[in-house]
């Protein structure tokens, strides 16, 4: 059986072989397109971090020294002078977890953002899927996250946390976590391109949910004052997101029902913000 | 009779650009207009057809749409109505191509083929070739800032013509060679054409353009204004100017 061609019943297109650029692919289509373009997504990234530091003395170090030197400040600030608990155990290894996570969150949201604005040479010079933008500069922050992530554990062995069978569950909790912030990357970007504007309110719209996350301080602080502020936190798939850290860490309490939504949320969000990313993929990069 | 290669149909590419005095926002938000927002027509209603084995100039003005009728046949700028049919993705080479400027020459080469979706085992055989290619010689291992706009082209003309493409489209990028590369690149394009690939020139050197090309188009304001074997299109472009 043959399929007539409606939109040209007068061309014999069909027969020379020809077809057009400028038709929208499938979304299986444009996930082949991006997985046959792995390795470039790959290596843009790397390529970036190599050349990050190259102008200081100690180059490469500082992907380290950054964050052990971040966790540092906070453990003799809290750990050290003020003495704060908060009513928590081992308060510094609990903090920084929620600080690196939540900035994993954070960079990869506000990066997708600005990425498909810096990256427009790119994308005038050469024809790929516009997805591999916000898809590696994630990459980028997951390996940004791999230096913070060692030094939680140097810390978290500093203080006498020992390993546990909960580890093995770390890629689990960082995929679902990866799913969430590429969603909201996605989002971020095409937001983003169209109004230039987005870029410089995310970093407040983070901020606001930075506190609403439990990242410094726990989130029974501010719940159980107002109905709307708690169904809010309830529903915050970020809050979550960082506690699956903590209790595979620090063994802190994991509500099964809550981490279910949030694997539900976090799936949810990467689905619509592709097809939210997707429907825009002609207009970046455009003049 | 050889078999086309490109058919365009009525092509129009409207921009909306912003001119550089804009109104307040209490004025933008109160009228649409003095918004500061024009659309430009970049091209206007342009239709033909080309044939594999073929080679295209592209001549007219500054601002006649040469360059982004090249830009909308490689697939980077989305036609506002119209139709443009290939028979393979078209390799777009210009002048501006950005890459990391950061990283350096060879990297550079690595990460443009990529892009362009060459696999990491195609690539690790073809890199030497490349850069061999390029004859940037010790400077391949410069960070890309530290080129010239001649030894950019030579680096993107190498990547873009890595894997013969079909149809090559290549916006001034030959101008800014110098005379060594100039030669190479000729080599390159008439290997192309021998085995029936299609080239588009835009240049502003007509004689770069009859040494190349057989047929010419002529734009301006957006509009195809002649389509001929290219020694009477180029008469015609010089007795109008």
């Amino acid at each position: 059986m043959t399929v007539h061609d409606d939109s040209h019943p007068e061309s014999d297109d069909q027969d020379q072989g020809l077809f057009s650029l400028d038709t929208s692919v499938s979304s299986r289509a444009y996930v082949a397109e991006i997985w046959k373009r792995r390795d470039f997504a790959l290596s843009l990234p790397i390529e970036e971090l190599q050349s990050s530091h190259k102008d200081t003395l100690f180059g490469n170090i500082w992907h380290l020294g950054n964050p052990l030197l971040t966790a540092g400040v906070y453990y003799l600030v809290f750990g050290k002078f003020l003495e704060v608990s908060r009513g928590i155990d081992n308060f510094v290894v609990w903090l920084i977890i929620g600080v690196f996570t939540y900035q994993l969150t954070s960079g990869t949201i506000l990066g997708g953002a600005s990425s498909i604005a810096s990256r427009q040479g790119l994308m005038r010079s050469f024809r790929f899927p516009r997805a591999i933008v916000p898809i590696s500069n994630m990459i980028g922050e997951l390996l940004a996250f791999a230096f913070q992530f060692l030094v939680i554990v140097i810390f978290a062995f500093a203080t006498g946390v020992g390993p546990s069978r909960r580890w093995f569950l770390l890629p689990v909790i960082l995929l679902i976590h990866t799913a969430f912030n590429l969603g909201g990357s996605f989002i971020a970007a095409r937001l983003n391109d169209g109004f230039r504007d987005i870029q410089q309110l995310i970093p407040f719209v983070l901020r606001l949910a930075m506190y609403a996350s439990g990242v410094m301080f726990p989130l029974d602080r501010i719940i159980g004052r107002n109905d709307l502020v708690d169904w809010l936190v309830r529903l915050n798939p970020i809050a979550s997101l960082i506690n699956f850290y903590r209790w595979m860490i620090l063994g802190t309490e994991l509500n099964v029902a809550t981490s279910a939504l949030t694997v539900v949320e976090s799936l949810l969000i990467l689905w619509f913000g592709f097809r939210f990313f997707k429907v825009a993929e002609y207009k970046y990069g455009q003049p | 009779m050889t078999e086309l290669s490109v058919r365009v149909t009525d092509l129009h590419i409207e921009f909306e650009v912003f001119s550089d005095r804009r109104a307040g926002l209490r004025q933008r938000l109160a009228t649409q207009e003095g918004s500061g927002r024009r659309v430009i027509e970049a091209v206007n209603g342009v239709s033909f057809e080309t044939r594999r084995g073929e080679a295209i100039g592209v001549i007219g003005s500054n601002g006649s749409g040469k360059s982004t009728l090249l830009s909308a046949l490689a697939g980077l700028i989305k036609p506002t109505s119209g139709e443009i049919l290939v028979s393979c993705e078209p390799k777009l080479l210009g002048v501006g191509a950005v890459l990391l400027n950061g990283a350096t020459g060879i990297r550079n080469i690595r990460l443009g083929c990529l892009a362009l979706g060459m696999s990491s085992e195609e690539l690790d055989s073809k890199v030497a070739e490349i850069v061999e290619f390029t004859g940037l010689g010790e400077a391949i291992d410069r960070p890309l800032k530290t080129y010239s706009a001649g030894m950019r082209a030579r680096l993107h003309f190498a990547i873009s013509t890595a894997v013969q493409p079909e149809i090559l489209l290549v916006d001034e990028a030959l101008s800014v060679g110098d005379k060594e590369f100039r030669k190479r690149s000729r080599a390159k394009i008439e290997s192309l054409l021998a085995n029936a690939g299609t080239l588009f020139l835009v240049s502003h050197s007509t004689n770069e353009i009859e040494r190349l090309c057989t047929r010419g188009l002529w734009l301006e304001k957006g509009k195809l204004l002649a389509d001929g074997p290219i020694g009477d299109v180029v008469a015609e472009y010089g007795a109008d100017t």
